[in-house]
């Protein structure tokens, strides 16, 4: 008896300072963050914030009424990140998928390369998007070269400001996320056993009719986690945004950058907040959604 | 000649020759292309960097005798000489170095001893507090910061601990951000070290710390090495909450390199010559623990 008690308690200094450093980082603002958000903080009441106005759903009504643009906008950011985020994994997805069962084959080099699809993933997010933000240039960038030359476009243009900002993210983002898609579908093709492929051949099935029998069914479970992971990281897309457009995307604007935006330059700590429950909300409807359908198809098979 | 007309299998194995050359060139063709799109951005970068700024600026994509090109017209090594002349960026390299490495260390200590509780101390909310740290990785960063700032601005205020703009305060919010993953990686590194080993080291007489240390650290040092890995280039490549947090005296590469395009200037080819040497350290030390890293990813990926 005494033996578990002394047990117990030593538990308890092994798991303390990671316990400590969760609570201070993530619990406690979230909390805090949530209780801001009925608040009209900004930066007159930021000094005291105690006796900042407590204003009830105030900020939230705002954000949800047409009448304010703010609210508008913060709206427009979410479909802004969905469509992002429906353009690039897919797309990512796919392309990891292709790229995964060609570096599955035999041939010379096959590690080297290997190794190379890696280097967008691996490269940090300020180099790759600033290279990328000097490839879209409208003036010196190689994309405006290369459409010109081949008579796609007449003129240069303007990809980083205004309407077209979300290509170059999009495009940059792809660049850069399908490695990670890559690597994961590798390994998961190369845990399926090879006498499926050869009982699937003596039965005479095309190599099409062994993709989608075999290899497809058989990455099913590491296809959810991956397009699990990936949605709910495409909400906190940020980075992308705020090094390829600046600190203002415009209407290209997306949660994260919106509400940095709206706490930290016009410095309305209580309506950004409020956004940024709304946003987490979604993510954990999304999430709680996804782990059923995950549980669900894990389940039939 | 003749066998060619009259003997069926081996025209038919000659066709299935001709058809498998063709293949193996198309699987060459793909994988060039592959190669060609994941190292052309790598190659504007460092042709970038060895290009004069007067190359850079008067380049120009409507004129035929402007447009950009793949090779400097003129190579230079200005780019590097002026590296650290307009932009901080050594301070900047430094104060990165500082960070990270603190925060690898940091995580390090805190994720051996969290995932050491975890793999083997049966405790009353386990469960609860594994799927709690892995829970944090669900909520954007964004979602903190606002009460995270002012947090830091009242421990300022209300208690003198200055947090905002020093390495404690960076290393701190790093640690916090790579821990999650980091226990739930060496967890599952833990699991796969037997329970007799250490079970032995005791009956051998060593304490409960000494085969701690002694014995399961010595074999999870692969784990051990993808968490440090894992954490230095998290906290290297950190941009949201540095953009925030840090100031004139911690502001870490991810944020210096902004600085060489400002609304007077765009120093291109300074900026990409900085990029180079700002992923230095990740790509040294990621193609030096290669393997380890991959298999972390993956088995962080498919039982996470």
């Amino acid at each position: 008896m005494s033996q578990k008690v002394a047990k117990k308690t030593r538990v308890i200094w092994f798991v303390l300072p990671a316990l400590l450093c969760m609570t201070f980082v993530h619990v406690i603002p979230i909390i805090w963050g949530a209780y801001i958000s009925f608040l009209d903080l900004d930066i007159y009441t930021l000094a005291q914030w105690t006796k900042a106005p407590f204003i009830g759903l105030q900020n939230y009504v705002q954000i949800f009424t047409s009448k304010f643009a703010v609210g508008q906008k913060y709206l427009r950011s979410i479909y802004t990140v969905i469509i992002y985020g429906l353009i690039t994994i897919p797309v990512g997805y796919v392309i990891g998928m292709l790229v995964a069962l060609l570096l599955n084959r035999k041939f010379v080099g096959r590690t080297l390369v290997r190794g190379l699809i890696l280097l967008p993933y691996i490269t940090p997010d300020s180099v790759a998007y600033n290279v990328w933000r000097f490839i879209f240039q409208a003036r010196i960038g190689l994309v405006n070269k290369y459409l010109l030359r081949w008579g796609i476009i007449k003129e240069p243009v303007i990809w980083l400001v205004g309407e077209r900002a979300l290509y170059p993210v999009i495009i940059s983002s792809i660049w850069k996320g399908w490695p990670f898609a890559c690597l994961i579908l590798l390994a998961g093709l190369q845990s399926i056993p090879l006498e499926l492929y050869e009982a699937a051949k003596i039965d005479g099935a095309s190599k099409m009719q062994q993709f989608w029998r075999i290899t497809f069914p058989m990455l099913q479970p590491v296809t959810k986690t991956l397009l699990v992971l990936n949605a709910i990281w495409n909400f906190h897309a940020f980075n992308q945004f705020y090094i390829l457009l600046g600190s203002d995307p415009g209407k290209a604007h997306v949660p994260s950058t919106f509400i940095m935006q709206e706490a930290f330059k016009n410095l309305h700590y209580g309506r950004g907040s409020a956004m940024a429950v709304i946003l987490m909300l979604i993510i954990m409807v999304l999430t709680v959604f996804s782990l059923l359908v995950k549980r669900g198809g894990s389940h039939e098979s | 000649m003749k066998a060619e007309i009259y003997n069926p299998i081996e025209r038919k194995n000659k066709k299935k020759k001709t058809k498998k050359i063709i293949a193996q060139i198309l699987l060459y063709l793909a994988v060039l292309l592959v190669v060609l799109v994941v190292l052309g951005p790598y190659f504007w970068m460092v042709s970038g960097s060895f290009k004069s700024g007067l190359e850079i600026q008067a380049a120009d994509v409507t004129k035929p005798e402007l447009e950009p090109k793949w090779i400097p017209r003129k190579i230079t090594l200005e780019n590097y000489a002026n590296v650290n002349k307009t932009v901080r960026m050594f301070d900047y390299f430094r104060n990165s170095m500082i960070i990270s490495t603190g925060t690898m260390v940091l995580s390090i200590i805190i994720s051996i001893s969290a995932a050491y509780a975890l793999s083997r101390f049966n405790f009353k909310g386990k469960n609860a507090l594994a799927v709690g740290v892995a829970s944090t990785q669900m909520f954007p960063g964004i979602a903190f910061l606002i009460p995270y700032f002012i947090l830091f601005t009242f421990a300022n205020k209300y208690f003198g601990i200055q947090l905002k703009n020093t390495y404690i305060g960076m290393i701190f919010t790093y640690t916090t951000f790579a821990i999650p993953f980091s226990i739930l990686m060496l967890r599952n590194f833990l699991d796969t070290v037997p329970r007799e080993i250490d079970e032995q080291a005791q009956i051998d007489g060593c304490s409960r710390g000494g085969a701690l240390f002694r014995v399961i650290i010595p074999l999870s040092m692969p784990g051990i090495v993808a968490v440090g890995i894992y954490s230095f280039i998290m906290a290297w490549n950190e941009v949201l909450f540095a953009s925030i947090l840090t100031g004139r005296e911690t502001k870490t590469v991810a944020i210096g390199i902004l600085e060489y395009i400002t609304a007077q200037q765009a120093r291109w080819g300074g900026m990409m010559a900085a990029c180079i040497l700002v992923s230095i350290p990740v790509l040294v030390i990621f193609t030096s623990m290669q393997k380890q890293i991959i298999e972390g990813l993956i088995s962080g990926a498919t039982k996470g």
